[in-house]
């Protein structure tokens, strides 16, 4: 059964070459001429982030030879486990860049919160998918994943991991939509959002979105009080922005929005991160600079470039190709990912698929969206690029997990 | 196909199609900022990291007339600022680092950010070495602070020249807001040759292309820039000053207040100017001492004004010379015409004349410095209608008008006509009393030691007009010499019998009149002409105009010595010393020297 033949290689493939283009760029950001500003801590980055694509390559291959029914059956347990780092990590975790995410076991820093996202996906899909007749249409059941969601979400809040958060609360609609929640609701959940986003623009495309959606919510749903309630939820939406941006946010909170708006208004300010980073990837050009030749990169204008800002390493120094070759990669990822569910029987398997790939989709807009400055900067890694093991670890983890069910698909679907 | 699966397989395509809809996105954004927007990132891109920076090129060095070098340069250690990457929190440990007052450098960081932001600028130079050590180890914690070797004016030479050289300061606010290419900090010439030649000596500032990171740490030079320019070193400037002479006129005037003028009267090139008292020129180089600076400009002696160019006295009988000239030329007097002297020249007042009772001409009125023979000379032109034409005579001799000399402040005098007077006193508010005394250089008649110098010049090198100056040539950056050109050109009415006659009178007042004790220099003929300028507030201020030899002068030597009493034993033995000095080489009256040396002034306000 474990038939080495049946995995699905271009998938490997493909997280194989995010993580090696991520040891390149790392590599670059570390151990270029910028390492002589960089302490010695961070230096190491690269070859701890070595250590780690090797030890998933093991896991990942090794993970192969469980059953899907094992962790299926443990799911709860893991959450519980989950919830329990998560305490801990509040009570005991160390702080770094302000975010008390990790603890220290060993003298290795773990960050429970992204063990959290497979325990959570696994959960949350278990609970969903138990019994034939749950179905996120009952808003008892949907209650309760979505209370299973925001726990964690809690303690991330409460952790300082602004980033992390966002990506659990994207996991409500995506989850729920799949357990059978309507078209129209699920649009009308994720509408704030996007209203939210246009309204600090211009509260004319928010006002736009409003009735845009609201006419999509009747199209697909023809429930005329559902419609209203987005139409209502909309308004509220694009008054309560532009309140908070004239009477109910500090200043500098302020200041963050309009860096983001406007970066060129306090460019040595709130502004810098998104102008260097702007400036390092525009400046990459067509072929880019040439790896570590980057000036943005090996001069230290740009922040977290390891972390958050490596997408800007690599459009730097690897230009439009190589940038271009990453967001291709990964969207190959994503559809074949999205392939991988559509072919599966089990509702399980097929929640926590789409999950997964949710996870890693929304991880990279926000990443590549901060740093193009088609989002404010929110700091989240890129998977499979950015340094963290952690990150990196259990990201590759739930890769696994969907090679996992997908290589043993046939014998899966018995469990139904 | 069941409803589920039917769900199943929509929805995946609808997130499939979100997901590509939004990776388009992406895709295009980096487009449009890698392809479209290229240019303009690029460029930013460079702006960050390629930091220009300017060169100062070397100040221009300054030499006497036989080539010793008299000013030139000396590293000194500085620290910039850029103010746009300094942090205010950062100001305790800079001073720290300095060891300066934090108010101090709070001061100055807030003078850098009026300059400007974002161009960096000197904030305090001339530290010692230690301290810039210091800071170079500190740069990592004090981003904006960058470090720089550059120069200050040193004085090698034994001479000070204070008033010749001038001093450099930091250029004020309005400096750099008036010439672009002034920065803050940059030091400029403010007075003397340093401020009159300052364009020649400043040179070209270089440019230089510096790789910075985002901390402002330099990472060295960016070569293949194509506005790279190395700097042009600053012109040098060869003086007319012989520096031994300046030295020992220095010498002489120690303790003394007044200037001195020694001049080539053939070409009006200064061979050495001395005001008294000196500043030192040193000690405002590099990081000026301000207590020093605040004393030099407060202090009662007034050692920053230049006696020698810039004073304004009476020229006493020093004027008399060019009082015969005049004379003659208009016809009221011939060489042979003799006035008698009572003791007395009466006209409404008594005019008091300390010359022994007798007949004067003019020769033997110079010689013995007869007042009622100029007097008489002055009463006639008066009279006659001809204090207008006297004026403009008097005026060829380079008296009452500027004389561009290539320093600043020089003073242009007073030589009165009709309009004058009328402007001074009102219209037909003035009469003859007003205007007698003009014929013995007193009164309104006003003039710089160096116009009596150049009066006497004019005299002396058969009536030629001359410009006075201090440069001689100038030395480009590649080593081409330009020799300056000053105008020589005669002046028409005077005729060689009016000359030979003052000459005569100006040997023979060093032979037997007022000069007599002092002038004479053994193996060297000297003629000279004292004089005294009434002082109202003290004693008298004392003037000799000398030259040497009589015949094909050399050298025309004119001492103003304030407050000294009798010329004949204050400025007249300064002139002679260095008259011997120079057309000697040495002095061989060591006595008269020490005499000089310790001079007191015994007040008489009798000699004219």
């Amino acid at each position: 059964m474990n038939n080495f033949r049946n995995l699905n290689w271009s998938i490997f493939g493909a997280w194989l070459l995010l993580a090696t283009i991520g040891l390149f760029a790392i590599y670059s950001a570390t151990q270029g001429p910028v390492s002589e500003f960089l302490p010695d801590f961070i230096q190491n980055n690269f070859s701890k982030q070595l250590v780690f694509v090797a030890l998933s390559i093991a896991l990942v291959l090794g993970f192969q030879f469980f059953a899907p029914r094992s962790y299926m059956q443990l799911s709860y347990i893991f959450y519980g486990i989950g919830l329990i780092l998560m305490i801990c990590t509040l009570l005991f975790g160390v702080e770094i860049n302000g975010a008390k995410s990790w603890i220290r076991i060993g003298g290795f820093n773990l960050q429970a919160s992204e063990l959290m996202k497979i325990a959570t996906i696994l959960a949350t899909a278990q609970y969903l998918t138990s019994r034939r007749d749950i179905s996120a249409e009952n808003i008892r059941y949907a209650f309760i994943a979505v209370l299973m969601i925001l726990v964690p979400t809690v303690f991330i809040i409460l952790q300082n991991d602004f980033g992390t958060a966002i990506v659990f609360l994207a996991l409500i609609p995506v989850m729920l939509f799949w357990s059978g929640l309507p078209y129209g609701v699920s649009i009308y959940i994720v509408s704030p959002a996007l209203i939210l986003y246009l309204t600090v623009f211009d509260w004319r495309l928010g006002a736009i979105a409003t009735v845009l959606i609201s006419a999509l919510i009747f199209f697909v749903q023809k429930r005329p009080w559902l419609t209203f309630t987005s139409l209502i939820t909309g308004i509220i939406t694009v008054v309560g922005v532009n309140l908070a941006l004239t009477d109910i946010l500090q200043p500098h909170q302020i200041a963050r929005i309009t860096a983001f708006t406007n970066p060129a208004f306090d460019p040595t300010g709130a502004g810098w991160n998104v102008i260097q980073a702007k400036t390092a990837i525009g400046s990459g050009g067509l072929l880019g600079k040439g790896f570590m030749e980057g000036t943005q990169t090996q001069l230290k204008f740009l922040p977290e470039q390891w972390t958050d800002f490596i997408s800007c390493v690599v459009g730097e120094e690897f230009g439009f190709i190589g940038l271009g070759l990453l967001v291709l990669t990964f969207l190959f990822l994503f559809l074949r990912l999205l392939n991988l569910a559509g072919n599966h029987k089990h509702p399980f398997a097929q929640l926590v698929t789409v999950s997964v790939a949710a996870v890693f989709f929304i991880h990279f807009i926000i990443n590549i969206g901060s740093a193009t400055a088609l989002l404010p900067v929110i700091g989240i890694p890129l998977p499979f690029v950015s340094y963290g093991g952690s990150a990196f670890l259990t990201n590759s983890l739930m890769l696994a997990i969907c090679l996992n069910m997908d290589l043993h698909k046939r014998d899966f679907s018995i469990y139904r | 196909m069941n409803n589920a699966s039917k769900r199943t397989r929509t929805s995946i395509i609808a997130l499939q199609a979100i997901m590509v809809m939004l990776c388009l996105v992406v895709l295009g954004r980096i487009f449009y900022l890698q392809i479209i927007q290229y240019d303009i990132y690029d460029e930013l891109g460079d702006k960050n990291s390629i930091r220009q920076e300017y060169v100062e090129p070397a100040r221009g060095l300054i030499y006497d007339r036989n080539g010793k070098l008299l000013v030139d340069n000396q590293p000194i250690y500085s620290i910039t600022i850029t103010p746009v990457n300094f942090e205010d929190k950062n100001i305790p440990l800079l001073s720290r680092l300095l060891e300066e007052p934090d108010s101090l450098i709070n001061s100055l960081v807030q003078d850098a950010k009026r300059y400007s932001r974002f161009r960096t600028s000197k904030l305090i130079s001339d530290i010692d070495f230690k301290a810039f050590s210091l800071i170079q180890e500190n740069l990592w914690q004090l981003p904006g602070i960058g470090h720089q070797i550059d120069s200050k004016r040193n004085y090698p030479s034994s001479i000070t020249g204070s008033h010749i050289f001038g001093y450099l300061r930091e250029a004020s606010e309005t400096d750099y807001r008036e010439e672009k290419s002034i920065r803050l900090g940059d030091k400029i010439g403010k007075s003397g040759l340093e401020l009159i030649y300052q364009n020649n000596l400043k040179g070209e500032l270089g440019v230089n292309y510096l790789k910075v990171n985002a901390l402002g740490q330099s990472l060295g030079k960016f070569s293949d820039q194509k506005n790279t320019k190395p700097p042009v070193q600053g012109d040098n400037l060869i003086t007319t000053i012989d520096a031994d002479l300046q030295e020992f006129a220095e010498t002489l005037m120690k303790g003394k207040s007044g200037g001195v003028v020694a001049m080539n009267p053939n070409t009006g090139e200064i061979l050495a100017l001395v005001s008294s008292p000196e500043y030192e020129v040193k000690k405002l180089a590099g990081r000026i001492d301000k207590e020093y600076w605040q004393f030099i400009n407060s202090d009662s002696t007034r050692p920053l004004y230049n006696r020698a160019i810039s004073s304004r006295q009476p020229p006493g009988s020093t004027f008399k010379p060019l009082m015969g000239i005049i004379g003659l030329h208009l016809g009221i007097v011939t060489p042979e015409t003799e006035i008698y002297n009572s003791g007395y020249y009466i006209r409404g007042r008594p005019y008091k004349d300390l010359a022994d009772p007798g007949l004067y001409n003019m020769e033997s009125a110079i010689a013995n410095s007869s007042n009622t023979y100029f007097l008489t000379v002055m009463d006639k032109i008066a009279t006659s209608g001809q204090l207008n034409a006297w004026s403009k005579l008097a005026k060829d001799f380079g008296l009452g008008i500027p004389n561009n000399i290539d320093l600043p402040s020089a003073n242009r005098g007073i030589l009165p006509d009709s309009t004058y007077l009328d402007q001074r006193f009102g219209k037909r508010k003035w009469g003859l009393g007003d205007v007698l005394n003009f014929g013995i250089g007193q009164g309104l008649v006003s003039a710089s030691p160096l116009q009596i110098a150049q009066m006497t010049s004019s005299i002396v090198n058969g009536g030629y007009k001359i410009e006075p100056h201090l440069l001689r040539a100038i030395e480009n950056a590649e080593g081409k010499i330009e020799q300056k050109s000053s105008k020589i050109e005669k002046i028409d009415w005077v005729k060689e019998e009016y000359l030979s006659t003052v000459k005569k009178g100006m040997r023979r007042n060093v032979l037997e009149g007022s000069g007599r004790f002092y002038a004479a220099i053994p193996d060297i003929e000297v003629s000279g002409k004292t004089g005294t300028a009434q002082n109202p507030f003290g004693f008298s201020h004392g003037w000799y105009t000398s030259y040497a030899p009589s015949e094909n002068p050399e050298i025309v030597v004119t001492v103003f010595l304030e407050n000294a009493g009798f010329a004949s034993i204050s400025a007249v033995p300064v002139a002679s010393l260095i008259i011997e000095k120079y057309l000697k080489g040495q002095v061989d009256r060591q006595w008269l020297v020490n005499y000089v040396l310790n001079f007191e002034p015994k007040e008489d306000n009798s000699e004219n």
